[in-house]
């Protein structure tokens, strides 16, 4: 019976015994976690239009490479378990398992190896952090965006104080939008350059991005808004610098 | 019958209005008060918020009525008139000799609460689940099949129903029925202050879903102001009910503390108390610390709807800041409720399955309070996009990592306690490979939405559902069918059909499955959460999600059969029929009034599996006869 091997005592190198077939299965599952998340998640999320979502995008396909082996773990040892040390009768089994109550090695190994992968996140998210910040320059293009029921407006201070009900944007140029909103919370997100932020009524807040492609991309409403919030949407029009120069003297604004 | 010669008999010395009270009254008297209430104030109140005053008032009546009569207030008042409640009296509050019709009054025994809100949480699942087919009906196609307005309604009363029925799901049932008996106790510390946290909730549902004809609850359940302000009086049902919901756990948890540390048996010192009394103890604490925040939220906002306070609206010096803060202070601590007592419960549950003690009691309860600690700390990284306070987007962006790590300790417990076990693969234990499969998958893609720039991108879509569904149904969930599973027999005194119980499984796994990995698909693809109608780049994931839902219901509707099936005809249960060690299965099935006709005394933790029995070689491993309450293994318990 396959039940009794455990008990049996072992002599055999370890790599031909539990240790070494659960190691097989981690290793097969760990490779097809990295795949899948090297392939997939990139291919369905918004294809990037700035350096933003260019960070978004690797960091998401980096957390899931790195929680590949963490995953093919737990589920390596389950699916073993339920293979090899199953119990093949609905009778309670006639004997116990080795009472084991713990294993000190393994326990401070999984805690040093969780705090290690744990600092990883933390240093990558804060290097992420650092890297999109970089991105901004100080001079930047303000945009003012009203949010209300159901829709966005938006504001160019810089250039002559043009207003759209249209975003358009100079591409390869530092945005930073000041949001807010005239009655309830709405949520200003691109999912293409991967930024949100909330617009609140009574205060300004603010985020900054770089578009770097050329082409219309959505805007969306990502806070619950009211009867029609699932409409909240419209687009914005990224545009070569001089088509921007030209929009805003076309609207009756003087490039700042 | 025999009941009503005993209840004549006690009429005659007294107490016989509290004889007569029961649910049936409690409601008559509930509708009649909250009638008066709302004819009353319709009469004097006019004004803009008279709407909202009116609505709110008839609810209020209508709960004290109810509790009134119910009997919720006999002790007090007897009390206070200078006549407290005889012995026999508390026998008949506990239940003796009724029957079933115990389960429809104010009892203290805290086995037929537990039944109680066994059936009130089926209840609350199953509205909540026909609630979510209506939303998955609406977004099969990219077209608008109910509408916005009914869509919005629905979606908000779906999460604040489900919500409800998660965290009371496992220290309702099996915290009120089981944990009392798995310490060697007769009852909970406060029997009547039990009661009475059961039947408050009990009238908060109707309050909760008359909601649906007073305009739904058009915000999400997280009910943000000041959407909130413009929502119609279905906005009143909510936060009622809010209030009354966390009076109620608050009772519920004050007991439960109380009963874990005070009541437990001789010899039952904390290393020796098992794993899910712990979590529901330490959960417990926890909920008393944060839910009063969701109550502090509702009240300010009832009273920005009813007394014309601007707690929460801008124009008038309030903040939409404020209320995020104190929903999250709750709304993030919440899910740990929610999830704590099911890993509690699995954590009890594999020892058994597996023939083999726990692996790591001390790493568990290390786990545990890691996990309740960090909780406290997390909840702005659902603020991150609100451009509350940028500058800790850094620090709660490290709390909420840090939180993985006494999580991952928890699964540790759990494959290492299968590492080299006698896998018996009954239906709690495979509730507890979907949990490790599904919770997996939830607590990765929690990973993602911890980092600050990707939850730029993703907060607000349909991933954070699809991730918060993983943990909370495909992880919490699974926890409370494995309880239920598992503590069927004790509770019913019947087995569950396994046969039927395991088609039920594979086809809700399956569903679960299809249905939530369709939706991080389109949450991925970039579409938001709550929207009625989206453009034609979702439809495929949404036709998947809504066929996967369906057949999730299926599964769920075979498992209810099953259930309903079971209670009433299902083969009659042995006192112990898994084996087990804990104190519950050392009592005769179905469990007497008092539990334990002698108190035990403990002599070990209940995780002995393998190990030699010392110092007497027990031969009783399947448990007690009716006979010997409590002393089934003269090994590990002296009377
Ligand atoms: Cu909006």
């Amino acid at each position: 019976m396959r039940e009794t091997q455990g008990t049996a005592p072992e002599r055999r190198a370890w790599w031909r015994g539990h240790v070494g077939h659960i190691l097989l299965i981690w290793a097969g599952i760990t490779v097809a976690g990295v795949l899948f998340g090297l392939f997939l998640p990139p291919r369905l999320m918004p294809q990037p239009a700035s350096g933003t979502m260019h960070e978004v995008r690797l960091t998401v396909i980096v957390f899931t490479v790195a929680a590949a082996p963490v995953a093919a773990l737990v589920w390596g040892i389950a699916l073993y378990s339920l293979v090899v040390w199953r119990h093949r009768s609905s009778d309670v089994p006639p004997e116990d398992g080795p009472p084991i109550r713990g294993n000190t090695t393994v326990q401070v190994a999984w805690l040093f190896v969780s705090s290690f992968l744990t600092l990883f996140l933390l240093v990558w998210g804060l290097g992420e952090l650092q890297a999109i910040s970089a991105q901004a320059s100080p001079k930047p293009l303000v945009v003012d965006v009203v949010g209300q029921q159901w829709m966005w407006t938006y504001a160019y201070p810089q250039d002559g104080g043009v207003q759209s009900a249209t975003l358009v944007l100079p591409v390869g140029r530092s945005i930073l939008f000041r949001v807010t909103s005239k009655d309830v919370v709405h949520s200003f997100w691109i999912p293409n350059m991967g930024i949100k932020i909330d617009a609140n009524p009574g205060v300004t807040t603010e985020v900054g991005v770089t578009p770097d492609q050329l082409g219309v991309f959505n805007v969306r409403c990502a806070e619950l808004c009211g009867l029609y919030h699932a409409y909240m949407e419209s687009a914005v029009q990224v545009v070569s610098g001089s088509a921007f120069t030209a929009w805003v003297r076309a609207n009756g604004g003087r490039v700042g | 019958m025999g009941e009503t010669a005993t209840v004549g008999d006690q009429h005659l010395r007294g107490g016989g209005v509290m004889r007569r009270l029961n649910a049936f009254t409690g409601v008559v008297a509930g509708i009649v008060a909250a009638a008066l209430g709302w004819g009353i104030s319709r009469a004097l109140m006019s004004g803009p918020y008279a709407d909202d005053r009116t609505i709110s008032i008839a609810m209020v009546c209508w709960i004290l009525g109810f509790l009134v009569g119910v009997g919720a207030f006999t002790g007090p008042v007897r009390w206070a008139l200078g006549r407290d409640l005889t012995h026999a009296d508390e026998q008949f509050m506990a239940g003796k000799d009724q029957g079933a019709f115990r389960f429809f009054r104010f009892t203290t025994d805290h086995k037929v609460i537990g039944v109680q809100y066994l059936v009130l949480g089926m209840v609350t699942f199953g509205v909540g689940g026909i609630l979510a087919l209506l939303i998955r009906t609406e977004a099969a196609r990219p077209t608008s099949t109910f509408g916005p307005a009914t869509y919005n309604a629905i979606v908000g009363l779906h999460g604040i129903v489900m919500v409800v029925a998660t965290i009371i799901m496992i220290v309702g049932p099996f915290g009120n029925f089981v944990m009392p008996i798995m310490i060697g106790a007769r009852d909970m510390a406060f029997p009547r202050l039990n009661a009475l946290s059961f039947w408050t909730l009990f009238a908060a549902v109707p309050v909760l879903l008359s909601a649906i004809f007073l305009g739904g609850i058009p915000t999400g359940w997280s009910a943000y102001a000041p959407l909130a302000d413009q929502a119609p009086p279905g906005m009143d049902a909510f936060l009622i009910t809010i209030i009354l919901f966390v009076v109620s756990s608050g009772a519920g948890a004050v007991n439960l503390v109380t009963t874990a540390v005070t009541m437990r048996a001789r010899g039952m010192t904390w290393n020796r108390t098992p794993i899910f009394v712990w979590g529901v103890a330490v959960t417990s604490i926890l909920g008393l610390f944060v839910m009063p925040a969701f109550m502090a939220s509702q009240v300010l906002e009832g009273l920005d709807r009813t007394i014309g306070t601007s707690f929460y609206i801008a124009a008038r010096g309030g903040s939409p800041w404020l209320y995020e803060n104190l929903f999250w202070l709750m709304g993030h601590p919440e899910v740990y409720v929610i999830l704590l007592p099911a890993v509690a419960a699995i954590m009890e549950i594999t020892p058994v399955f597996s023939r083999k003690p726990l692996f790591g009691f001390s790493a568990a309860i290390i786990g545990e309070i890691g996990i309740v600690t960090l909780s406290v700390f997390v909840w702005a990284h659902h603020m991150f996009t609100t451009g509350w306070a940028p500058a800790l987007n850094g620090p709660f962006m490290l709390t909420t990592e840090l939180i993985s790590i006494p999580t991952g300790l928890l699964i540790l417990v759990i494959i290492g306690t299968m590492w080299r076990g006698r896998i018996w693969t009954r239906l709690p234990m495979m509730f507890v490979y979907a949990f490790l499969w599904n919770f997996i998958i939830g607590g990765i893609t929690g990973i993602y939405l911890s980092d600050v720039p990707v939850d730029y991108q993703l907060h607000g879509s349909l991933f954070v559902t699809a991730h918060f569904h993983f943990t909370l149904m495909g992880g919490a969930m699974m926890g409370a069918l494995a309880a239920l599973c598992f503590w069927f027999p004790k509770m019913t005194g019947r087995m569950l059909d396994e046969r039927l119980g395991k088609v039920s499984f594979w086809i809700t796994q399956i569903g679960f499955n299809i249905t939530f990995l369709a939706i991080f698909y389109i949450g991925l693809q970039g579409e938001p959460r709550r929207v009625a109608d989206y453009p034609a780049t979702f439809a495929t994931g949404n036709l998947v999600a809504t066929i996967g839902a369906y057949i999730l219901a299926i599964g769920m509707l075979i498992l209810l059969y099953d259930v309903i099936w079971s209670w009433r005809h299902g083969e009659r249960a042995t006192s112990n029929p898994w084996g087990a060690k804990t104190l519950e299965w050392q009592v005769p099935t179905p469990v007497p009034l008092e539990n334990f006709e002698v108190l035990p005394v403990v002599t070990s933790d209940p995780y002995g599996y393998g190990e030699p029995v010392q110092p007497v070689a027990a031969s009783v491993a399947t448990g007690a006869g009716p006979g010997s309450p409590g002393l089934a293994d003269p090994g590990r318990l002296t009377p």
